[in-house]
């Protein structure tokens, strides 16, 4: 390896408050340094994580006994909080924990002392709250994304008001989408082409390229029915077409636009694999594509029901099917890098667990995904959809939430508690796997996708009562989770010192917590996407000589 | 093998062009939302099509008035294009000038496009073709306000000598947006005015 040592200038403002000074709260709304912004998204994320994760559990008690559990009064009610859960789990805490984790994350990654637009960046983790916000309040207010059984003119407003909320949240992650994609882009340290820049930053690149590519187009069918609802002749924003609402938007969170919201985990795996391997990856090129892959065939603006008619499609099968091809590549290839680094001495640390999680979960997640798009198997309209939904997006909460773990020391400066990360991560496992191997299966028995009578019958009941069981494993597992993060918050500054995990890219070449500008001087030259173990290369070569 | 050296010189820094990439990314996005709404039209226009219905009210739709604003922003592709060599050319004048032609292009048509709306006399109730109509002009009406807002920002900013033959990507990313959204107006005219 060869490795320069020619650094530009640096553009440090060491003189501005480092993260451990104490901040008022024009200092939080008004910041725009990328770290502290960061802590935003992934602090509200995670609370809106146990929340939905609460939500996800009254939803599968009540889809598992919907004769007696009555928590939500009523099939309008119900229909809401169903929605709400889904949407949600995408919109409100997927999505803004991978950003908040790239907003962090990614700048320092690719060597620059601040994310591009960081006051765009700040308008839209503000924005995201507010439109978060906005959107729980008017659907609790009894709006959402349609009804079932009929509204009355308050609830048309709240409906309403429902999808100025969403919009908000989408256009908010489009612009923190944006400032992620152009700091991968522009603000890469010199030497760093983008087969150099690190896994997690360039699955970051690629998912909010279909992010921008896909979202928008949800922005335009929110943009009908809004208009619709407040004037229009009742095409698109009726909210007495059951369910119509939602069902423009549904793509949102099936097959393929679903997996991406997982592009990132991928880039997790690839981050945290090699650093407990201590080697490189086994094949970095590969990993790239693959991860470039994956964004293909997430892309989903296309089949909304405008765009395309039948599941039975060529292009909606094919996709389904590939899918499976980069997830397992990738996986292939970390599996490679472990054995690879053979077998290190000390126990495996959490986040290595969460990894493998993940990575159990996404493929578990497409595997079902690929039944889910074969003709003969008849699974469109069942329990499936929602199992595949969930598999794929508790692999994404499980490899977030390593995320949040492995790179705790540049959150916080401290470290999240092993037996604490263990803990929620055996959870998040169980449970997720309860509930999305559940309702797969019960999908082969016809289950239907929302349900709102008794099936009937002796095998989904048990199934959907199980799916239930899983819901309640996660809430549980994911409170613990965020106690632990808020633990590891207060013991900021008690230094994890700056690079624990012998990290290979340049975020832990900052200190932890990473000073203002992140880098003390500017990084050396780069020549491959490890930096770092170039580095110790070159010390090891000097010893030797 | 491992190899440390000094002796190269340092690399040339590049400027990075963040606010061209950043702007990039904006229009891609915005773009998608209008390809949005007009997949969607297309596709009830193509139903409603099938069906037999008629789509709008026969002789409602001039052509006059869309083609000019179609011309009109043709035109202002060369001036805002004339802007951006103007400011690599370190020819500021001639750049504010572009840029204030260019922008005097966009109130122009805008003024076009309030006449045409006011002119039809569809009401957003009158039926799915009319909805469209509204929908798809003002969702233009607001990324044209956009452009020109973006454009007399980028303005205001050379004209305190923030760009420069070195530092010219503010008004590429102007531009860049500027373009997308006569590329927007392009398909529209096609796609509402001319083929009905």
């Amino acid at each position: 390896m060869t490795m320069t040592e020619s650094p530009p200038a640096p553009a440090v403002a060491e003189s501005a408050p480092g993260p451990s000074a104490a901040h008022g709260l024009y200092d939080w709304l008004s910041t725009t340094d990328h770290k502290r912004i960061a802590r935003l998204w992934v602090f509200a994320s995670m609370v809106l994580l146990v929340a939905v994760a609460a939500l996800g559990l009254f939803v599968g008690l009540e889809r598992a006994e919907p004769a007696t559990a009555g928590f939500f009064g009523g099939d309008n009610s119900y229909f809401q909080m169903w929605t709400l859960y889904r949407l949600g789990l995408v919109l409100l805490v997927v999505m803004p924990l991978f950003i908040g984790l790239a907003t962090l994350v990614v700048p320092m990654q690719v060597g620059s002392t601040n994310i591009a637009f960081p006051r765009a960046a700040q308008v839209a983790v503000w924005s995201f709250l507010v439109g978060a916000g906005i959107t729980i309040v008017s659907v609790l207010a009894g709006g959402g994304w349609g009804a079932l059984d009929g509204v009355t003119g308050d609830e048309a407003d709240a409906i309403a008001l429902t999808l100025v909320g969403t919009g908000m949240v989408i256009v908010a992650l489009l612009i923190a989408a944006i400032c992620i994609a152009t700091t991968v882009v522009s603000l890469r340290t010199p030497g760093m082409n983008l087969m150099r820049v690190p896994l997690f930053a360039w699955s970051m690149l690629v998912a909010s390229a279909v992010w921008l590519l896909t979202l928008p187009v949800a922005i335009a069918n929110l943009v009908l029915m809004y208009v619709d609802l407040r004037g229009g002749p009742l095409v698109f924003g009726d909210p007495e077409s059951s369910g119509a609402i939602y069902g423009q938007i549904a793509w949102l969170v099936e097959q393929p636009q679903i997996y991406a919201f997982a592009i990132p985990v991928l880039g997790v795996i690839g981050s945290v694999v090699p650093a407990y391997a201590k080697v490189r990856h086994a094949d970095h090129t590969l990993m790239v594509a693959m991860v470039g892959l994956f964004g293909f065939v997430s892309i989903g603006g296309w089949s909304q029901p405008y765009f395309f008619d039948s599941t039975e499609d060529v292009v909606f099968v094919a996709f389904g099917v590939l899918a499976v091809v980069p997830v397992a590549a990738a996986l292939g290839i970390s599996l490679l890098t472990l054995l690879r680094g053979g077998k290190p001495a000390e126990r495996p640390p959490a986040h290595l667990h969460g990894a493998v999680a993940a990575a159990v979960l996404l493929f578990g997640g497409v595997v079902s995904g690929a039944l889910r798009v074969i003709a003969p198997l008849d699974l469109g309209g069942t329990s499936a959809i929602t199992g595949v939904f969930n598999l794929v997006l508790f692999s994404s909460v499980a490899a977030a939430l390593t995320g949040v773990w492995f790179w705790s020391p540049k959150i916080s400066g401290g470290l999240v508690s092993s037996e604490d990360a263990r803990i929620s991560l055996l959870t998040l496992l169980t449970g997720a796997t309860l509930l999305g191997v559940a309702d797969v299966v019960a999908g082969f028995y016809d289950a239907p996708d929302f349900l709102i009578t008794d099936s009937g019958s002796d095998v989904i009941d048990p199934l959907l009562t199980a799916s239930a069981a899983g819901g309640f494993i996660i809430a549980a597992g994911m409170i613990y989770a965020l106690g632990g993060f808020l633990v590891s918050l207060r013991s900021a500054n008690s230094s994890a010192g700056d690079n624990p995990w012998d990290g290979q890219s340049l975020e832990w070449a900052t200190t932890s917590p990473p000073s203002q500008g992140n880098f003390a001087e500017a990084p050396a030259r780069v020549v491959s996407e490890a930096p770092l173990l170039d580095l110790a290369d070159v010390g090891n070569d000097e010893e030797e000589t | 093998m491992a190899l440390t050296t000094t002796a190269l010189t340092a690399p040339v820094t590049r400027r990075p062009r963040t606010t061209l990439v950043g702007a990039m990314f904006a229009s891609g996005a915005a773009m998608m939302v209008y390809f949005g709404l007009l997949g969607i039209y297309a596709h009830r226009r193509a139903e409603a099509s099938f069906a037999g219905q008629d789509w709008f009210p026969e002789g409602s739709i001039e052509l006059g008035p869309p083609g000019f604003i179609f011309w009109t922003l043709i035109l202002s592709v060369f001036t805002v294009q004339w802007a951006v060599q103007a400011i690599k050319n370190d020819d500021r004048t001639n750049a504010m000038w572009a840029m204030a032609i260019t922008a005097l292009f966009g109130v122009a048509v805008f003024n076009q496009l309030w006449f045409i709306i006011n002119d039809i006399g569809y009401a957003l109730a009158d039926g799915e073709a009319q909805f469209f109509f509204f929908v798809i002009n003002g969702t233009f009406i607001v990324f044209l306000i956009i452009a020109v807002a973006f454009l007399a920002l980028t303005m205001l900013r050379a004209l305190l000598g923030l760009y420069g033959p070195r530092q010219s990507d503010g008004i590429a990313a102007a531009a860049m947006f500027w373009n997308t959204v006569v590329a927007m107006w392009s398909i529209t005219w096609y796609v509402i005015y001319i083929t009905k």
